[in-house]
């Protein structure tokens, strides 16, 4: 499941052209749905985009010629391969992050995200890859907070926890 | 003698003690986070940009300054020491420098590359000096029809020069132009590709973007590949001085390389991959050496590094006088300068001149810094080689992260920069120049809206680009730039092909 041969670096090329090409449509298609009220000037907001389509439909053709040619990335490098399972942890570990940051707060996101991206490279200290991230997550919120007045996310859910507390103390 | 006045009044700026310590702050970052593989200029200034959000514009620039230096010079040691250029100005740095390395003679090309980076850097600070007030008088001559043409130069010189295959440069280059619709239009108020998300009216940030393609895609990329590349530090052993020899063969190379590197990085002309090349070439030719290029050559690591980073203050020259970006890095730049409202351009230059001339000051402070960091100092960077990749690549994505979140203080920028990391994984993996990508973002708005005024002021008449003769001009070469080859390539070809060729 790691490899990818030569076959699978065409279908790559071929994977490429194709999205530039649905890019291109998908541009051309958003551009006939701007609302072009008329005005005095000779050029509205759509012309751009149309040629920016044009361009992307052009270009995809190209490459979709040069992927059946048969000119392809790496290929004097013989037996090009990428370990998948590495770029889904590294991938999930960003996902998981900007799914949590605003609830749970920069420093749960952060170290988890550390950590993740650390295994993601091979390391099987996971004890010290989350007190790293913690340490740095730490860092990170204390000179932004406090040193520089960016407000990284504390997480509503501490929030929300602190505001309930301080409810229940008797005033 | 103007200019020197300005000048004066620049380093009366640079030189009080608060933009001092900003300048120092800036050198020591850059350098550092330079030197760390997998970084270049262009994401360290991404990077460090949030640190600049509260500061007051003239001395953000000249930290600023002082990263884009720094980063410069921290990129060759990680070229030379590992054998993993940051940016394509260090690539050729990296052939016979890393060969050096191998010998033990590490610290001698680090040493001729720190030198090298010094008197490039201050020759080319002095030639911006001199020519970046003199492209103002140009650009006051321009219009939009004129600024159109010159846009569309750069963005075809950025495209057409980098990467070995036009069709993915130009794939790059429109991709980031279909990001710089996202957002209102100016000019009508018209919301466009937004896709119906409040966040998406401001459009996509250049930096998300950048940190996206650079740090993410390549950490992804770097990820991916990890088990199979295995990579070596060679320690710096015996003298670090340079020795007589070394610096008879360094020295011409440094001018030479400084010659070629300049002007390639002042005119539209795709930063600093084709001096640095050239430059290589250039020694490889007047050496009495020639058999040792590739494998060691000194000269090969003098010439290419002073030409690159003279280019880099080359860049920096249609940035300040124009406001037109040629690298990657000069686009992020371009986006510092907007948030906090500022257009580069000549009207920069009057109404801002302590902050123009104080940046331009400190460059030539930043570049003493740089030497006495680099020279004594270099063993101590040479440490931050020795991070653990986990945790090296884990603390850049956690940066990478924090860049993007206080951009806006909202998530939509980490969705967009998560997708934008995959793609710049897919490019990097198909070999796809992300240059182009970056600067078309931040370019085409400004063409668009240099076009569109252009033919407001012509009443809708579209031959204004081509019966004024700057406007035409600069049109014709940006043409040429895209078609010469190809046609050569296609005579070539022909001739190489009898059958063809016969009939």
């Amino acid at each position: 499941m790691t490899t990818t041969s030569g076959r699978g670096l065409r279908l790559a090329e071929a994977a490429f052209a194709v999205a530039v090409l649905a890019l291109g449509l998908f541009v051309a298609f958003e551009t006939t749905q701007i609302h072009t009220a008329r005005s005095n000037a000779p050029v509205g907001p759509a012309l751009f985009p149309y040629i920016v389509a044009a361009g992307l439909i052009l270009v995809g053709l190209f490459a979709l010629r040069e992927a059946f040619a048969g000119k392809v990335a790496h290929a004097d490098e013989a037996g090009f391969e990428l370990d998948w399972k590495a770029i889904v942890i590294a991938s999930l570990g960003l996902l998981v992050h900007l799914l949590i940051v605003e609830d749970l707060g920069w420093l749960v996101a952060t170290t988890v995200l550390f950590a993740l991206v650390a295994r993601a490279f091979g390391s099987r200290r996971l004890m010290a890859d989350l007190a790293l991230g913690l340490v740095l997550a730490l860092l990170t919120f204390g000179v932004f907070n406090y040193g520089l007045d960016l407000s990284l996310p504390v997480g509503t859910v501490w929030e929300d926890l602190i505001d309930s507390m301080a409810a229940d103390e008797p005033a | 003698m103007e200019t020197l006045t300005a000048l004066g009044h620049g380093f009366a700026v640079a030189l009080t003690p608060y933009n001092l310590i900003w300048a120092v702050l800036g050198v020591t970052v850059g350098t550092a986070v330079g030197v760390l593989p997998g970084i270049g200029p262009a994401l360290t200034v991404a990077l460090l940009l949030p640190i600049t959000y509260n500061l007051d514009p003239t001395a953000a620039f000249i930290m600023f300054a002082g990263i884009y230096y720094g980063a410069m010079y921290g990129g060759s040691t990680t070229a030379i020491l590992l054998n993993t250029p940051g940016e394509s100005g260090s690539i050729v740095t990296a052939i016979d420098g890393h060969a050096m390395a191998r010998q033990g003679r590490g610290a001698q090309a680090l040493a001729t590359a720190a030198i090298g980076s010094f008197i490039a850097g201050t020759i080319a600070t002095l030639a911006l000096t001199f020519v970046a007030p003199a492209l103002v008088r140009v650009a006051l001559l321009f219009g939009p029809a004129e600024y159109f043409a010159l846009m569309v130069l750069a963005l075809t010189t950025v495209t057409a020069v980098l990467g070995n295959s036009l069709v993915r440069g130009l794939a790059s280059l429109f991709f980031g132009l279909a990001l710089g619709l996202v957002g209102i239009d100016l000019q009508t108020g018209q919301a466009r590709f937004s896709l119906g998300i409040p966040e998406l009216l401001d459009g996509i940030d250049v930096v998300v973007v950048a940190v996206g393609l650079f740090a993410v895609g390549e950490t992804l990329y770097m990820a991916a590949r990890n088990r199979y590349e295995t990579e070596e530090i060679y320690a710096l052993k015996g003298t670090k001085w340079l020795g007589k020899e070394d610096w008879k063969r360094s020295w011409k190379p440094w001018l030479r390389g400084t010659a070629l590197g300049f002007p390639f990085g002042a005119l539209p002309a795709g930063g600093s991959e084709i001096p640095t090349f050239l430059s290589y070439l250039t020694e490889k030719r007047l050496t009495k050496h020639p058999e040792e290029f590739g494998n060691g050559a000194i000269e090969a690591v003098a010439g290419p590094e002073a030409a690159n980073n003279a280019a880099a203050a080359g860049t920096l020259a249609p940035l300040l006088s124009l406001g037109l970006p040629t690298s990657a890095t000069a686009a992020i730049m371009l986006a510092a300068f907007q948030q906090y409202g500022l257009q580069p351009g000549p009207l920069l230059f009057e109404s801002n001149p302590e902050l123009v001339w104080g940046m331009i000051a400190s460059l030539y402070i930043g570049n003493v810094l740089l030497l006495v960091l680099n020279l004594p100092l270099v063993g101590l960077w040479v440490k931050l080689l020795t991070i653990p990749k986990p945790w090296l690549y884990a603390g850049i994505l956690v940066f990478a992260t924090l860049g993007t979140y206080t951009l806006n203080n909202n998530v939509v920028d980490l969705v967009i920069l998560w997708i934008i990391g995959l793609v710049g994984f897919g490019m990097r993996t198909l070999d796809i120049p992300v240059a182009p990508c970056v600067v078309g973002l931040i370019l085409g708005p400004l063409a668009e809206q240099q076009f569109r005024r252009a033919l407001a002021i012509s009443q809708g008449d579209a031959s204004v680009f081509f019966t004024q003769p700057i406007a035409l001009a600069l049109l014709v070469i940006a043409a040429a730039l895209v078609l010469v080859p190809v046609v050569l390539r296609r005579r070539r070809r022909n001739a190489a092909d009898p059958a063809v060729s016969g009939g």
